[in-house]
């Protein structure tokens, strides 16, 4: 079977819907004529999923204004909404979720996260959310004294609203954790304790059902960490080929789904089906791996939505040119 | 004596309904009703006989001209009524915004589409299609309207090389390169559009501005502290040293919003930046909102500390007002929100002021500005916001007599 495609988090929006939200902004348009074209552009994500062949559906996660917001609103003891700050090295920006109490799932409405009603015919559902790592490391703390108690509760909070979605049909998670493998933002790099901490965290979200999860790196080399990563009990691993130094692996096997992050959300230079068919197959030479799965390397809400759409295209040709190889 | 904390703008003021609309079509008087309000306000005498022309004319050449100079004129105005010291360019009116104004004057490059920024903000992004040059002076027009009406100091933003090139797609430049490593390719490509722009783009157009007779200008680099990795750094710092080479004027740097540890890796790097006079950065979007001395109120502004420790001997425009959407807390006393807005105190700021000249040694080294620019508030926001900046000095200016 050629390799699966999937959505890797957020889609960008259209030009059209990009207006909408400014002129709602500027109170030109209501709310509704908002809703009615983030439905209407949603269904022509799920679209071309369907015409590109995925098998896993996303529904693109449009609304969505940053990769934490819908789980920081799900949760007691976090506070947002009085400072921003920039979402890795992109020109992008994220609320800083500000701990203020014990967290805890709050009263979590699935609407915040997904569209289930437009998935409709859709057996299987992926959703990406940030994985408990990455969310604590981007959180400012001022209520923990133990930075391990902090991480444990979201954690637990966030197994909560995983619960919570798979009722709504979801039946793949992908838990990103970039700052596994981004380093700038550390004055150190992390110790192994620390990176213990990290992996039984994202334990205690995947264990009672882990052939539903993969894990996504992102923005930094994941090969130091790969072995590691690749114990966790989830179904899949995912790593972002331009950051990663594929020369470093040294003939692994695994047992597990490999995503590959083999376009470049944050360059509009669109890969070509060749260029990508052939990285993936001399990643392939040095990983024993049990299935692929092509992706972009992180959310391509970082390339206008025509530039994302071709890179998807890109992908699912490549797909066709990997099996034929 | 000097006066302490003096009062700058950092750049851009929404644009008025009425500039808006006025580039694109013919205005009605009722259309021109906003500015005539303002024009009480602001205290525009001639505002009568400049809407006249505007509403008169045919042309749109001379409508368009007409309309850029006037709400220039009105943001100088709304600067100088408000007390602040430095009025920039009176909002930069004539800019479409500080990434988009520049890359439209670029031969070689194109503008794909835009891409999110944060909640429904968003910038459209360009990529170089092939080796770029200057279409035509960028900033020099807007800066011939500014030396005209101005009745105070005057600072040009610009917006810096290392910003542009961060923002902008590679595209040319990544398909020429031939290394292996895509991670290498990537970098390999940024410093030769990074050193073109800087040769093809800005240094020509600091040159025109400094004939023009501009004495101070700012380089606006809020993308450095996106990439704190020392070769990005060292990137930075060469293209900087390289921009302002043979230049007389003040030069300044302006950046915000870093990444967790954006400052600290600046603040390591900015005594590297020649002829580097002041450093204007963002404080207040980190900063509690309450009074106070201690450093628990005042956590926003520890990182100076990095500076200082640095032995970065320069100038800081402080950050005492935030820009964007407030939904938090404000303590009694601090300020008051009102819907998305925060309205510092005079009290909030001098607090802000007293507190990062503690840090600094020297009061006389701090000026007092907006996080950034204010063009996300409207403009009585914005005006309550700097009228209070000004107070704000002046109560820390007491503390000193």
């Amino acid at each position: 079977m050629s390799p699966e495609v999937q959505l890797a988090g957020i889609h960008p929006r259209s030009e059209r819907l990009i207006e909408l939200t400014r002129s709602y902004e500027r109170a030109k348009a209501s709310w509704s004529q908002v809703e009615i074209q983030l439905a209407q552009e949603t269904k022509e994500v799920i679209k071309l999923q369907e015409s590109l062949g995925f098998r896993h559906f996303s529904d693109g996660s449009l609304a969505w204004q940053d990769q934490l917001r819908p789980i920081t609103r799900s949760l007691k003891g976090v506070e947002s909404g009085t400072r921003y700050s920039r979402w890795f090295d992109t020109n992008t920006f994220y609320q800083k979720p500000i701990i203020v109490g014990k967290i805890s799932a709050s009263e979590i409405d699935p609407k915040n996260f997904l569209r289930p009603e437009l998935l409709t015919g859709k057996r299987d559902r992926k959703i990406t959310l940030p994985g408990p790592y990455t969310f604590s490391q981007l959180s400012e703390n001022k209520h923990y004294k133990d930075y391990a108690d902090l991480l444990i509760d979201v954690a637990l909070a966030e197994r909560e609203i995983i619960w919570k979605l798979k009722s709504e049909g979801v039946t793949l998670f992908q838990l990103s954790e970039p700052c596994l493998v981004y380093q700038p933002y550390r004055e150190i790099f992390r110790d192994q304790s620390e990176v213990d901490l990290a992996l039984r965290a994202i334990r205690s979200v995947v264990d009672a059902s882990p052939r539903d999860f993969v894990v996504q790196t992102y923005f930094g080399d994941a090969a130091p960490l790969l072995p590691e990563l690749l114990d966790l009990p989830v179904s899949g691993v995912g790593i972002d080929l331009f950051e990663t130094d594929i020369s470093s692996f040294m003939q692994e096997k695994t047992s597990k789904t490999l995503v590959l992050g083999v376009v470049d959300s944050r360059e509009s230079f669109v890969e070509s089906p060749n260029w990508i068919a052939d990285t993936a197959r001399k990643f392939s030479d040095k990983v024993s791996v049990r299935d692929l799965v092509f992706a972009s390397n992180s959310d391509l809400k970082f390339v206008p939505q025509e530039i994302a759409n071709q890179k998807l295209e890109a992908l699912s040709k490549a797909s066709e040119l990997f099996e034929g190889s | 004596m000097t006066k302490l904390f003096p009062v700058q703008e950092i750049g851009s003021l929404a644009k008025p309904k009425w500039r808006t609309k006025g580039l694109r079509q013919r205005l009605s008087s009722e259309d021109l009703s906003e500015a005539e309000e303002w024009a009480e306000k602001l205290d525009i005498q001639d505002f009568h006989d400049r809407a006249k022309t505007i509403l008169k004319t045919g042309d749109d050449r001379e409508r368009v001209k007409a309309v850029l100079e006037l709400s220039t004129l009105y943001g100088l105005r709304l600067f100088e009524t408000t007390g602040v010291d430095n009025d920039g360019v009176g909002g930069e009116q004539q800019r479409v915004e500080m990434y988009e104004h520049v890359i439209k004057a670029v031969h070689g490059m194109n503008l794909l589409g835009h891409v999110h920024s944060f909640d429904n903000k968003y910038f459209n992004k360009g990529v170089a299609e092939s080796k770029i040059s200057r279409k035509h002076p960028i900033y020099v027009t807007e800066f011939l309207d500014v030396k005209k009406y101005a009745h105070r100091a005057v600072k040009v933003p610009i917006t810096g090389p290392y910003t542009l090139v961060d923002w902008s797609f590679n595209g040319y430049y990544i398909q020429k390169q031939h290394a292996s490593s895509p991670k290498t390719r990537k970098i390999e490509a940024k410093r030769e559009f990074l050193l073109d722009i800087v040769e093809q783009i800005i240094r020509p157009e600091i040159r025109n501005l400094v004939d023009a007779g501009a004495s101070w200008i700012q380089i606006d680099e809020p993308a450095v502290t996106t990439h704190p990795e020392p070769q990005e750094m060292e990137l930075f710092v060469e293209a900087w040293n390289e921009t302002v080479k043979g230049f007389s004027c003040k030069f300044s740097d302006h950046t915000c919003y870093p990444s967790e540890i954006g400052y600290k890796v600046l603040a390591e790097y900015a005594p590297k930046l020649d002829k580097c006079d002041q450093l204007a950065l963002e404080f207040a979007n980190r900063d509690t909102s309450r009074l106070g001395l201690d450093e628990d109120s005042r956590e926003g502004y520890s990182d100076l500390n990095h500076f200082v420790e640095a032995g970065f001997s320069g100038e800081f425009g402080l950050g005492v007002a935030h820009v964007h959407d407030f939904t938090g807390n404000v303590s009694p006393g601090a300020g008051k929100s009102v819907g998305l807005d925060l309205i510092e105190s005079p009290e909030l700021v001098r607090d802000r002021l007293l507190f990062a000249a503690k840090i600094v040694g020297d009061p006389a080294k701090i000026w007092a500005n907006p996080d950034c620019g204010l063009r996300t508030r409207t403009w009585d926001v914005a005006f309550a916001k700097l009228a209070n900046i000004t107070k704000g000095a002046e109560l820390a200016r007491e503390a000193y007599q």
